[in-house]
């Protein structure tokens, strides 16, 4: 009798030890995941801010460039059309999307954008009397800027996105990631014809422009 | 399975990052504030440029470095890769995110300004611009490298004088008079888990260390550790440069002259 009841005692206590050990394991876990979590929709909200950025320069943008005489019209309301469409594909700026249709459209408008830009940037290389003025190339400096830390900012976005999915996707964290509804994250695609111009390279840094036609060209260049 | 598969995941990941920038390389950190590597400007001008920014993170904390190469070692944008160079370099204290890299290269003919996060608002990019358009673009065209690295430099540390306070101290400083305490706690820690070992190990009677060996043999590691690195705290000297790992987002300008 009394051995049994030992022996009672210690499979209780061998439970014991194995079921707080579990715990254990399901506490670091969570809170891993969590913590990743938060990390995708901090660095998120990092990407909204510098999209952003890029859409409030805008409307100063055209204004200038509409000062400039008989500036050509189309690329002006490709640009504002571009713009508009990207309010529309409005996402929360605190929670990063869990859809990737959601993303691939806000990716796609942006793109649409950036192109708008940049072609706006390489036909305004026509303009010399408007790339001369002071408040233009401050303004060029700017966007090509929001350019730059929109690149940063998307590769580290994918950057933390991948490691919260391969937290996500692997075993044994898989299981409580499963339980508590953990899903892997889209991240933005590198390669999609659209979105191939995220560095718009503006011809008119002092060096001949490649873009833009020689006689713009020698006038822009001081 | 699940192991497996994400494994391969990560390494198809590695793969790729390391395929699109085969031909790039990041150089090592960078010893001293100023960096010429290129031997552009003289040597006094090179030591007084160094002692100007070390003298300016002690006042305000704020990391400049100028790093001047012969040639850009990447086939990327000039604006993504510098950025990946002053991010690695870890330029601007960490929590404050103070750092300014003044990028050149010279056969390229082109100059990049990155500014860390936290001198964003202090720098911004037309200012940046302005900086290399109208200070230093000039006098680079009339292959006057110290005059516009003069000028540069100069803006730089006016734009952003009176954003942060400094300590009084380099982060390289700091390291220096720190360094000690840690490996003389680890020395004594050592010392007392190997007289916890050795003692366990004579109760248990398999192996023993003979008093002869005991402790003073070891004695020199722990104190080499804590000797060495003195090599400026002469003062008057070179002043050294150590980054406080500061971050980067991208912002900045740059061109070619």
């Amino acid at each position: 009798m009394n051995k049994f009841a030992i022996g009672c005692g210690g499979v209780l206590v061998i439970l014991l030890v194995i079921v707080f050990v579990i715990g254990l394991f399901f506490w670091g876990t969570y809170n891993r995941l969590v913590g990743l979590q938060q990390g995708v929709d901090a660095q998120w909200a990092q990407v909204q801010t510098v999209y952003q950025r890029r859409a409030d320069l805008i409307p100063n943008l055209v204004n200038t460039v509409a000062g400039a005489a008989n500036f050509e019209k189309s690329t002006l309301t490709e640009v504002t059309n571009a713009r508009a469409s990207v309010g529309r594909v409005q996402l929360d700026p605190s929670k990063a999307p869990t859809d990737a249709k959601q993303l691939q459209e806000f990716q796609a408008a942006q793109g649409q954008l950036s192109n708008a830009l940049s072609r706006l940037l390489v036909v305004a290389e026509n303009y010399p009397q408007l790339t001369a003025t002071e408040n233009f190339r401050g303004l060029q400096a700017q966007l090509e800027g929001t350019e730059n830390r929109i690149s940063v900012e998307r590769n580290k976005f994918n950057t933390t996105v991948q490691s919260y999915n391969v937290a996500v996707r692997s075993f044994p964290t898989n299981l409580i990631a499963g339980m508590f509804g953990f899903s892997p994250r889209p991240f933005f695609e590198a390669q999609q014809g659209a979105e191939k111009a995220p560095t718009v390279n503006f011809p008119n840094f002092g060096s001949p422009a490649p873009a833009a036609s020689p006689a713009a060209t020698a006038a822009a260049t001081p | 399975m699940s192991i497996l598969r994400s494994c391969v995941a990560v390494a198809a990941i590695v793969l790729v990052a390391i395929n699109a920038r085969a031909a790039e390389v990041i150089p090592p950190k960078p010893a001293a504030y100023f960096n010429d590597y290129a031997s552009v400007v003289s040597k006094t001008a090179a030591s007084r440029f160094n002692e100007q920014l070390a003298q300016f993170e002690r006042e305000t904390s704020n990391q400049v470095v100028v790093a001047i190469f012969p040639k850009m070692q990447s086939d990327d944008d000039i604006a993504a890769y510098t950025y990946r160079v002053a991010e690695a370099w870890g330029v601007g204290q960490k929590d404050k995110r103070n750092g300014v890299v003044l990028f050149v290269f010279t056969q390229d003919r082109k100059i990049f300004i990155q500014v860390g996060y936290g001198l964003e608002g202090a720098v911004p990019d037309a200012t940046a611009f302005d900086i290399y358009e109208n200070r230093i673009k000039p006098r680079f065209r009339n292959n006057d490298y110290e005059g516009g690295l003069a000028e540069g430099i100069d803006s730089i540390l006016k734009a952003i004088r009176g954003e942060y306070t400094g300590t009084g101290k380099t982060v390289a400083e700091r390291r220096r008079s720190n360094a000690p305490a840690p490996s003389f706690l680890f020395f004594i820690i050592f010392f007392i888990a190997l007289s916890i070992i050795s003692r366990l190990m004579r109760k248990l009677g398999g192996y023993s260390y003979s008093s002869r060996r005991r402790g003073p043999v070891f004695i020199p590691i722990g104190f080499g550790g804590g000797g060495g690195g003195g090599w400026s705290s002469g003062g008057g000297g070179f002043s050294g440069f150590s980054g406080g790992g500061g971050s980067f987002g991208g912002g900045g300008a740059g061109g070619s002259w």
